[in-house]
């Protein structure tokens, strides 16, 4: 039942996202405004985990903005939902930009989360019913599996510097994160089961 | 490496061009590649809403929004004839702001009441202010050091603390006009500095320009475009509604008699 509805809004937000793409790609500004004010929050969080930089954060914000704006990145609905795509465009760019400044973040540094918020996650319906879920299902990984999914996922690590962190040999890289991954999702699936069993 | 152990490095845009696309073409022909990349994204759809929410800085829509848009502006003029130059921090002619300030002549008060009897009220809906600086798109035209200042003046108004500079110079036996504004008050929405020259009570579009968040703006502007044969007896800035006022529809803010 709960997963029914879960679906249902789902469904109805990312038409709405659907919407405003469309009046935005004619030229209309507060669509493109409403678009902002429902992904500020988890764009700028997403990002701040990415880099763990406030002021690359705002950039990458603008860049991402640009593209949508100027069309140099094109939303097509029939590969899936806006909300994947837009954290998905927000991903690359970060990469890029933090690749470009060279400002190589130790990745031995634990990143710490600044100024950290209460539980509400109040903008984006997606984003709180998600947020604790995958949390948990992150947190039943064993360290190395975390590890592994945070270089390539989080950091955009190539190949090599994970085989070199992980201390693993290189041919086995893929190996061992699409092991990761799939345990994630099993992972994701217990917990959520665990929510609607309670 | 064999193409199939590339699946990571393409997804994480790790590829130079070449091997990019190289890959592109490998994935034309292997299905267990599409499939993984398929799967890498399928599985990690969700992990961005993992993050910990963190309040975005103060304004920072204001800002992200201003450059979103100014960048359109930009990208828009940049077609048309004339261009609108967000100041950048480094401008050359910084000679131009060693000026005396000249006493101001009663010409002025001709022409502001001349301009105002042009005037409309200007407000369209308010969207943000453009804070232009880094995302300039278009340049001011480099001047060579051999340019000669023909003549310049010091723009004032009566209701603005903002203050320019305004030279004509010669250059290549072209005239350019270039000026220089500073405590500029914020756009709204679509609004621009329009410079004008006037001929008599006849006002020519001499260049638009937008404001930074500094609220600075400059402007150079070929004159070649205007015709050579008339004698320039006024430079004036106004605030416009958008970029294609062909006489002045807002408020002029600072003149200088010529």
């Amino acid at each position: 039942m709960m997963a029914l509805i879960t679906e249902k809004k789902g469904c109805v937000m990312s038409n709405r996202d659907l919407e405003y793409y469309q009046k935005m790609i004619e030229g209309d500004k507060q669509s493109l405004e409403a678009i902002y004010d429902k992904y500020e929050k988890l764009l700028y969080s997403f990002v701040i985990k990415l880099s763990s930089d406030h002021s690359l954060a705002e950039e990458v914000l603008q860049e991402v903005f640009i593209k949508l704006w100027t069309q140099k990145a094109k939303y097509d609905n029939t590969k899936g939902k806006f909300s994947s795509w837009i954290v998905t465009i927000t991903r690359y760019t970060a990469i890029d930009i933090i690749r470009s400044k060279k400002e190589s973040v130790s990745l031995e540094e634990e990143t710490d989360v600044p100024e950290e918020q209460s539980e509400s996650v109040e903008d984006l319906v997606e984003w709180k019913e998600k947020s604790s879920t995958i949390r948990k299902a992150l947190d039943q990984l064993s360290d190395e599996q975390r590890k592994i999914v945070d270089l390539f996922y989080f950091k955009g690590c190539s190949q090599s510097v994970i085989a070199k962190e992980c201390d693993l040999p290189l041919g086995t890289v893929k190996g061992r994160l699409r092991l990761a991954l799939k345990h994630l999702r099993k992972n994701l699936a217990t917990v959520k089961g665990g929510i609607r069993d309670a | 490496m064999r193409e199939c152990e590339k699946v990571l490095d393409y997804f994480n845009d790790e590829l130079s061009e070449g091997e990019k696309e190289q890959f592109e073409r490998h994935l034309e022909s292997c299905e267990d590649c599409r499939e993984e990349i398929e799967e890498l994204r399928s599985l990690t759809d969700d992990l961005p809403f993992s993050s910990e929410p963190v309040d975005p800085p103060e304004g920072m829509k204001d800002r992200v929004l201003g450059a979103v848009f100014a960048e359109e502006e930009t990208e828009e003029k940049s077609q048309e004839e004339e261009n609108v130059v967000p100041l950048e921090q480094h401008l050359e002619q910084d000679s131009s702001r060693e000026v005396d300030r000249p006493t101001r002549s009663n010409r002025q008060a001709w022409l502001m009441r001349g301009l105002a009897a042009a005037l409309v009220a200007s407000l369209v809906g308010n969207v943000f202010a453009l804070t232009g600086g880094e995302e300039t798109v278009s340049e001011p035209p480099a001047v060579e050091s051999t340019d000669q200042v023909n003549q310049r003046v010091s723009l004032e108004g009566e209701s603005t603390p903002a203050r320019a500079s305004a030279a004509m110079i010669r250059q290549n036996g072209s005239q350019l006009l270039t000026l220089q504004a500073e405590q500029l008050e914020p756009l709204q929405g679509d609004e621009v500095y329009q410079v004008w020259l006037l001929n008599g009570d006849e006002p020519y579009r001499a260049g638009t320009f937008v404001a930074n968040q500094n609220g600075e703006g400059a402007v150079a502007f070929s004159m070649d475009q205007l015709p050579s044969e008339l004698d320039w007896d006024a430079v004036a800035i106004s605030k416009e509604p958008n970029a294609q006022s062909q006489t002045p529809q807002g408020e002029v803010i600072l003149s200088s008699s010529l």
